[in-house]
């Protein structure tokens, strides 16, 4: 009986290369136990290639498990032994060597062991989807898909699927909501057009930066410190890029458009500048060797002169009448400016801008369904802020395609194909209604497939609206809203407004008073912030300026405030869903330890750093943290508290920050009961969900803690001794030792009898007096000060 | 019962091989390692009443969890030995093995009984952490600048050795280098052959694949821990673990091991009646303690006093095995009393060979007292130092 349900039961991923055995570390991440294969070894241990992979996961930056503990979720496979396993795969990810004759025999030696109605899927770069369907078995073809993962699979939130002629449709819808909801991917549905949407746009951006680069005679590391976050691109602007995509795999991708693009407008820019083809012929490739466009001597950044062929000091900056113009924000203006501007930089930019303009608009119609298509792209698979057609639409449609068409007619521009027709019969490619369809002519609309609806706040292209929401109550720093559907009649939601959702004592009586108001007139409520972080801790502006005034009453009132809002949290007659993504650090970290439930996305950064700045949690994260670990101790056989307790201190003490959510759990921050949502857009729905079910079961708030017992003077001890060794052993300094100790009494419960038991109002007074203490010390002032200035911690 | 002070002989000394943390004995547990060298050494002579044997001595530095119970009682009964015979567990870190074997001679030379054994046995892979399965230590020593040292991690007082005593880095890793090389040829040439008692180590692991419980055996008979691919530069490599800019390294301190040994001792009338050929005399014992934080030191002290209560002078001792906790303590020691290098450790030390605690003591014993039958020695002292801040140190003599 065929399901009518997609279930995943097994993951199964062909190759190990870089690719093949990151996507299977992210299978990891989402629960989805995955096979991870590749050829047997000719020497050795048969699986030697797989377990080199695997070891090579744990070393890899950024990180492409969630938790090494991940690991063991991957099993490994060899062609030779395990080709049966494939049929536990509902899904099967190739991810080999870009040759077609490879993929094809790989295709035909599986295809007899996959179970019926799985998916099979290439995560090819550059092939042709339809001529490796083409060389498919018969029985498999019309199960048989690109899914083109982004690099690292991991961070880059971009899946382009591509469907091969025979593709069956119905098996695209699952594997797309497959991709968002488990793997938590934005997916973007490509055709199959040479190096499909994302690097087909990007790589040519790139090739056209290159162009320019030459023509105005800039440096590389001054066209990177133009194309960076300066216009809303990630930090490795251009030729780090390239860099750090292999200079190799660069010149692979460019190929490809080469050989299969004969007739583009654009097909003389489609090759590398000899300066490239030198690099790579001398193996100078990127990062992977350690040197290619830059190269890092100590802590000097070089970068390699094309005048000199020799690598000197990376050191350019934008021109300060270059960098007024980017400062202007309205886009209109600002890129009229440039284009006017004689400056060389401004030049740049502005070629930069209109050629890639130019190059979208004549090729929308056939590399992707709709303008829409090609800015996710843009975003999701190079990062970049706003997407072409966005950066045009909101300088002036028209008012930028008269620019084009006189830099066209002059030629100055890079190809002198014209705009297509239809640019100058619109005034935009995006409304409200749908974007524009060069293809169709038609304005299309977004996807219906229902897994979308789950994100209730998605990402907007220009011209969209969020959906409406309604304000309940609010002060200068929270929000308290909801969304006019059945779901937010019941489940309002709370924001903060303040920077980075920074908390200052409004934030505290604002969450108080959204409390009050969802105990009085709904059945939950949940924290949610619709941008930025979840929260960056305490104001310390605000500290800071008490602090000033030296009114030690006043800090321990904040204090006191701080606490008593994570205790109405925790013990409020509504379920509080904390909705985590991003950072949750300090009193931020504090607030989702003491919700009931916290729904936290995979990429959420949790920890209690307030050891960072000098001091120790002290809205309840200590306390929180002694019962748990009370309770814990109560359940195991030995009842030793210590054993609990020790890796918890040493959390605190080295200011701990998870790297996901799954790590946080692992670190005690998010609880073992906390759920992990693998797409962020899915957050707010997911908290919705869990808020509604608890008030649903009849959910009460939990009892108070009474009766915790604390590991007391011999706690404190045992760990001080930990701290002693690494005093003496220059490890740590007089003060690292005082804020840590600190934390050792707030965690033990002060220094009284082993054992005695204490209320939980008694945690937190400990706490808090260790908390003003600190605060009390020049160093941990010098800390504040340090942070509040630089952003960075201060070692004293 | 003559009650005058008598010789207690060594009659018998085995040894398991040293295993790694985690190794060889990853799943053999120390009450049986005990009962293996316990059988061994009552083994080894003619047949005599076991119920003879007055007492069972065995040293444990952390005599808890597998360990705990009185090992030393439980061991006993593992091996065999008649329900008649006692068995006390002693303390003291890592010279319990000598201690032990010293407390077990005193009985035969006090003549409280005829035949005793005294024997030590450590599984660090059974204890989670050095300190054992709960580290509590008092508040007290906190309150005070006197007392801070007992909470010093033992590398830590390395350290201060180290700096105290001025070694240098590189002579820590040149001497650490040097254990390793006369360990793996000590091995080569078979010179721990006749004091290991091999173990055959049977286990039982399942077969994931075919769900039936798999059963290995493997006899186990050559120390772990000497490397071979150990090098100048490699040692040179090593970071520091005990201090931000120190000297101390995993390379240049002794290995965590598991292994277990016992010495049989008889009085001159136990010999005569049971035909066992004494291989040596016990001579003497003397503990002394130092100041805890440079705890490493402590062989200065016990050393000059046993060889007072021996009778001796330094220069009499032909063989030395001096336990290296950290080449930086040995080098002080050696050098603070002016110990000749070539008698110290002639087949390598704890640094190679590993230091399973509070076993180290009685295994070394052994060493020595199958050094003597092969004629290589005619005076051996065994000595180490001890955690928060003593020294131990024990002379036999060959018969």
């Amino acid at each position: 009986m065929t399901s009518s349900k997609f279930r995943v039961r097994r993951v199964a991923v062909l190759g190990a290369g870089v690719m093949g055995a990151q996507i299977a570390a992210h299978c990891a991440n989402a629960n989805v136990p995955v096979v991870l294969f590749d050829l047997a070894a000719k020497e050795g241990d048969p699986d030697g290639i797989v377990k080199k992979a695997l070891d090579g996961l744990k070393k890899l930056e950024p990180a492409p498990l969630a938790s090494t503990e991940r690991l063991a979720h991957i099993e490994i496979a060899n062609y030779d032994r395990d080709l049966a396993r494939l049929g536990d795969c509902d899904l099967v990810i190739e991810a080999i060597a870009e040759r077609m004759d490879w993929k094809q025999a790989l295709y035909a030696k599986v295809a007899p062991h996959l179970r019926a109605g799985a998916i099979f899927a290439s995560n090819t770069s550059g092939l042709s989807i339809n001529a490796l369907a083409d060389g498919c078995p018969d029985s498999l073809r019309s199960h048989f898909c690109g899914v083109h993962f982004f690099n690292p699979p991991r961070y880059m939130s971009l899946v382009e699927l591509i469907p091969s002629r025979s593709t069956d449709g119905a098996l695209l819808d699952r594997l797309e909501t497959f991709l968002v909801t488990t793997l938590g991917k934005s997916v973007v549905r490509a055709l199959d057009t040479p190096n499909f949407v994302a690097n087909r746009v990007g790589v040519f951006s790139m090739l056209a930066a290159m162009h320019h680069t030459e023509r105005l005679g800039l440096g590389f590391d001054e066209v990177d410190a133009l194309t960076g976050p300066a216009i809303g691109r990630p930090k490795s602007a251009t030729y780090r890029t390239a860099d750090v995509v292999g200079l190799d795999t660069l010149l692979h991708v460019v190929a490809t458009m080469t050989d299969h693009l004969p007739d583009d407008p654009w097909h003389r820019y489609y090759k590398a500048p000899a300066w490239l083809a030198a690099l790579v012929e001398r193996g100078v490739l990127g990062q992977k060797t350690r040197a290619g466009v830059f190269r890092k001597d100590g802590k000097q950044i070089k970068v390699l002169d094309l005048a000199t062929q020799d690598y000197r000091d990376a050191d350019a900056v934008i021109a300060p009448e270059v960098a007024a113009l980017l400062a202007e924000r309205d886009p209109a203006i600002q890129l009229a400016a440039l284009r006017a501007s004689a400056h060389p930089q401004a030049q740049f930019l502005w070629s930069i801008y209109r050629d890639v303009f130019h190059y979208v608009a004549v090729h929308l119609a056939d590399v992707a369904h709709s303008a829409r298509d090609i800015d996710f792209a843009m975003r999701w698979g190079f990062g970049w802020k706003v997407g072409p057609f966005e950066t045009w639409q909101g300088a002036g449609w028209q008012q930028v395609a008269g620019w084009l068409n006189e830099d066209i007619a002059a030629g100055r521009t890079m190809s002198d194909v014209p705009l297509p027709a239809w640019v100058f019969e619109r005034a935009g490619v995006h409304e409200a209604a749908g974007s524009w369809s060069a293809s169709s002519g038609t304005l299309e609309a977004r996807s219906a497939l229902p897994v979308h609806g789950r994100q209730l706040f998605p990402e907007l292209v220009l011209g969209e609206s969020a959906r409406a929401s309604h304000t309940i109550w609010e002060n200068d720093e929270v929000r308290l809203w909801t969304l006019d559907d059945a779901d937010g009649e019941r489940a309002p939601v709370l924001s903060f407004k303040s920077r980075m959702s920074a908390i200052g004592p409004k934030v505290l009586d604002g969450t108080r008073e959204a409390i009050a108001r969802a105990e009085r007139d709904f059945d939950a409520l949940v924290i949610w912030q619709p941008q930025g972080p979840f929260s960056v801790g305490a104001n310390l502006k605000q500290i800071g300026k008490v602090l000033e005034a030296g009114d030690f009453k006043a800090l321990d009132r904040v204090i006191d405030d701080f606490q008593q809002t994570s205790m109405a949290i925790k013990y409020a007659q509504v379920p509080v869903i904390a909705a985590v993504q991003n950072m949750a650090l300090g009193g931020g970290c504090e607030f989702v330890m003491h919700s009931p439930r916290a729904v936290a996305a995979l990429e959420s950064y949790i920890g209690l750093v307030e050891a960072g700045v000098g001091l120790i949690p002290a809205g309840g994260g200590c306390k929180e943290f002694a019962i748990r670990c009370a309770r814990a101790a109560e359940a195991s056989a030995t009842k030793d508290v210590m054993n609990f307790l020790q890796p918890v201190f040493q959390t605190i003490a080295m200011a701990t920050v998870s790297r996901s959510a799954r790590h946080a759990q692992e670190l005690g921050l998010l609880k073992a009961d906390d759920v992990v949502v693998m797409h962020a857009g899915e957050l707010l729905h997911v908290a919705r969900c869990n808020a509604l079910a608890m008030a649903d079961s009849a959910w009460r708030p939990a009892l108070r803690a009474t009766g915790i017992p604390v590991a007391g003077r011999n706690g404190i001890a045992t760990l001080e001794m930990m701290l002693v060794n690494m005093r003496e052993g220059g490890q740590i300094s007089a003060h690292d030792y005082r804020v840590a100790r600190a934390a050792a009494v707030a965690l033990c419960g002060g220094e009284i009898e082993t054992g005695a038991k204490v209320s939980e109002q008694w945690l937190l007074e400990v706490e808090r007096a260790q908390f003003i203490e600190l605060l009390k010390t020049p160093e941990t002032q010098a800390r504040i000060a340090h942070m509040m200035e630089t952003g960075k911690p201060l070692r004293n | 019962m003559n009650r005058q002070i008598q010789d207690a002989y060594v009659v018998a000394a085995k040894r398991t091989a040293v295993a790694r943390k985690g190794g060889a004995f990853r799943h053999v547990r120390p009450d049986d390692m005990l009962a293996h060298v316990l059988r061994g050494v009552v083994e080894a002579v003619p047949a005599f009443d076991r119920n003879e044997i007055g007492d069972v001595v065995v040293g444990c530095a952390m005599p808890e969890a597998e360990q705990g119970m009185n090992v030393a009682r439980i061991g006993l009964l593992l091996a065999g030995l008649p329900v008649s015979v006692p068995g006390v567990t002693v303390n003291r870190f890592c010279a319990s093995g000598l201690n032990a074997i010293a407390d077990a001679a005193i009985k035969v030379m006090t003549g409280q009984c005829h035949v005793a054994i005294g024997a030590g046995t450590e599984s660090m892979t059974a204890m989670p952490t050095m300190m054992g399965n709960k580290l509590s230590i008092n508040p007290r020593a906190f309150e005070s600048a006197e007392h801070v040292a007992i909470a010093y991690g033992m590398g830590l007082t390395a350290e201060k050795v180290a700096q105290q005593y001025k070694v240098s880095r590189e002579d820590q890793d040149a001497f650490a280098l040097a254990s390793h090389h006369k360990a793996l040829a000590a091995i080569a040439a078979g010179r721990f052959r006749d004091e290991v008692l091999p173990y055959t180590v049977r286990t039982h692991l399942p077969d994931l694949d075919s769900n039936t419980v798999r059963i290995a055996e493997r006899v186990f008979d050559t120390d772990e821990g000497p490397r071979r691919d150990s090098s100048p530069e490699a040692m040179a490599k090593l970071r520091p673990v005990f201090a931000a800019r120190g000297s101390v390294t995993a390379g240049n301190s002794s290995q965590m091991s598991d292994g277990a040994a016992a010495v049989l001792l008889m009085s001159e009338d136990a010999v005569k009646r049971t035909g066992a050929v004494p291989i040596a005399r016990f001579r003497s014992f003397a503990v002394a303690g130092v100041p805890p934080e440079i705890m490493g030191i402590g062989p200065v002290e016990a050393i000059p006093r046993a060889l007072k209560l021996a009778g001796m002078q330094q220069a009499d001792i032909d063989w030395v095995e001096l336990n290296e906790a950290f080449a930086a303590q040995a080098l002080a020691v050696i050098r603070t009393l002016g110990l000749d290098p070539a008698k110290v450790n002639p087949l390598g030390g704890a640094i190679a060979l590993g230091h399973p605690l509070g076993a180290t003591g009685a295994i070394r014993a052994a060493t020595i007292i199958a050094a003597m039958q092969r004629g290589e020695a005619r005076t051996g002292m065994v000595t180490m130092c001890i955690g928060t801040g003593m020294g131990a140190a024990g002379i036999f003599e060959r018969v």
